[in-house]
């Protein structure tokens, strides 16, 4: 049966001289994580962050890596340091995600220790005063209860 | 290699909404004009590439052969590229291929968006960010504004950029888009209201911001044979450089001096093929991806037009205007003419190759021999394409 609100149904309006046909794309996904299966159980079960190192180079990557880019190898799995320092960074006032409502948030560039690339992050308890390049800051997870195994489930705050 | 002339261009209007026109009848209206310019018939066209970015804003996940043959090209080679917002750079690229390359002699590559189908900007904006990397990285709510606006924030803590430098941008290229008919936002601002506009991503306030555009750009690319047979003097592309850099922009914040590798790279690559050591001297007009106004001040940097850090000085000694030594997005750019994003790249060069004809209007840069069009596209312009323009 349609829902009361799925566009997909609703009459057609007009604009001027013109039609407007309401449509709705909704497309559901099963995503298998397949190589990368590791990282989000430690995420969701442990609060682990696991990343992968190059067994030739010794490149650690996280994001994890199956396989590394320049000796084209397949990598192991390795627990990745908790801490790192910010790199880039900035504040976002008006959200136009429907993932992250509450404004103001933290944006930024966090290079963990040891690992060869920064990630893009979400950092907490910052102001734009407080917040600068090489700030030290550490992981902290959601309690077990409310994790689900998504990239939302871990952020950074200030190492103090 | 073949040498290869664009020798027809065409464009709509561009419009925050074209209510009256499916994507289609904006794209046939853009490839018109440009066969009527190049004084081709339909028959002259022997493949077409479209620049179409993102298939959300059509609504059809294959937007290219619906127009394909509603062009009357049924039959004869038609394909797709879809790079971001450097779609239409790299749609020229593809098409310039098929002419230097042999393969084809005339070859016409269409962009087009029809962004205002999606019904509201939330959508918009969440149809972008399906392009994050899927994996990690995508749920985190970052966008578009976000990718640029750290890097911007960079540009200021290292070289002293400030928001009312940035605000200057918007200032000309509003202004230059008063002096453009088909210009989407031609508006007299001053600095100070740039600088009341809401704040979005620090430092990025809403009048920082390209626009969302719709409508459509056309150009016909000829092989040097082939170029005889049509109405006008042909521009030549002497060059073409691309680059695609890693799509997680984090890794690339330990870069040297260069924010954006991809538009260095890709600059560099196609100032070699043209011959240009010293782009400062060699280029008289510009067409640049100035997605956000901070942008604008590091791809002069990025581009060769001034040193690191020299930026910000270029814009404000004017040399950046019309009328300066480098004008920069004359057209009134991505802040003032249009992004309606596939057409952009396309909407460039038709730009550029204006200004080498002396048809610019109110607008033209006099004595632009040479010019450059150059966008970009993915998180914090991981594509860059750029293209040298000569008569
Ligand atoms: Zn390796």
């Amino acid at each position: 049966m349609p829902e009361e609100t799925d566009l997909r149904f609703k009459p057609i309006s007009y604009k001027d001289d013109f039609v407007i046909v309401p449509d709705r794309w909704k497309v559901d996904f099963m995503v298998s994580m397949g190589e990368l299966s590791v990282f989000f159980r430690e995420l969701k079960e442990n609060a682990k962050l696991m990343g992968t190192r190059c067994p030739k180079c010794g490149s650690f990557y996280f994001w994890p890596r199956s396989w590394c880019h320049d000796c084209y190898e397949d990598c192991q799995w390795v627990e990745v340091s908790q801490k790192g320092s910010v790199t880039m960074f900035s504040r976002v006032d008006i959200s136009l995600s429907d993932l992250q409502k509450e404004v103001p948030f933290y944006q930024g560039g966090v290079h963990l220790d040891g690992v060869r690339y920064p990630i893009v992050a979400l950092i907490k308890n910052v102001t734009m005063d407080t917040l600068h390049k090489g700030m030290r800051v550490r992981a902290e997870f959601l309690p077990l209860q409310e994790r689900t195994g998504r990239i939302r489930d871990f952020y950074f705050v200030p190492d103090v | 290699m073949e040498r290869v002339a664009v020798v027809g261009v065409g464009n709509t209007s561009f419009k925050a909404r074209h209510i009256d026109k499916t994507f289609p009848r904006l794209a046939y209206e853009a490839c018109k004009m440009a066969m009527e310019d190049a004084g081709a018939g339909k028959e002259d066209i022997e493949s077409v590439v479209y620049s179409i970015y993102n298939d959300f804003f059509e609504h059809c996940a294959m937007p290219d052969h619906h127009i394909h043959y509603l062009l009357g090209f049924a039959r004869k080679p038609g394909s797709r590229v879809t790079t971001g917002g450097a779609t239409g750079g790299y749609s020229v690229r593809a098409a310039f291929a098929e002419v230097a390359s042999g393969l084809h002699d005339v070859v016409m590559v269409v962009g087009v968006e029809k962004v205002a189908d999606l019904a509201n900007v939330i959508e918009m904006v969440k149809s972008i960010t399906f392009a994050a990397d899927p994996f990690f990285e995508y749920q985190l709510g970052a966008s578009p504004a976000g990718s640029y606006g750290a890097a911007i924030r960079w540009h200021m803590e290292n070289y002293g950029t400030t928001e009312e430098d940035m605000a200057r941008v918007v200032v000309k290229n509003k202004g230059n888009a008063r002096l453009n008919p088909d210009a989407q936002s031609p508006i007299e601002l001053t600095v100070s209201d740039v600088l009341k506009s809401p704040m979005v991503i620090y430092p990025l306030k809403i009048l920082d911001h390209c626009l969302n555009s719709e409508g459509a750009a056309a150009i016909i690319l000829a092989s040097e044979k082939a170029a005889k047979r049509f109405r006008k003097d042909p521009v030549w592309i002497t060059g073409i450089g691309a680059s695609t850099e890693s799509g997680r922009q984090a890794e690339r914040d330990y870069s040297d001096a260069s924010l954006f590798p991809a538009v260095r790279n890709s600059a560099l690559s196609a100032y070699r093929m043209a011959g240009i050591s010293d782009p400062s001297e060699a280029i008289h007009v510009a067409e640049v991806y100035d997605s956000f106004s901070g942008v604008e001040i590091c791809l002069y940097e990025e581009l060769g037009f001034c040193s690191w850090g020299e930026g910000t000085a270029f814009l404000k000694d004017g040399m950046a205007d019309i009328g300066g030594k480098i004008p920069v997005n004359p057209s009134g750019g991505l802040i003032g003419c249009e992004h309606a994003i596939g057409a952009t790249g396309i909407y460039q060069v038709v730009e550029v190759v204006r200004h080498i004809r002396g048809e610019a209007g109110d607008r033209q840069v006099s004595g632009a021999m040479r010019g450059i069009a150059q966008s970009m596209g993915g998180a914090r312009g991981a594509y860059s394409v750029c293209i040298v323009l000569e008569g």
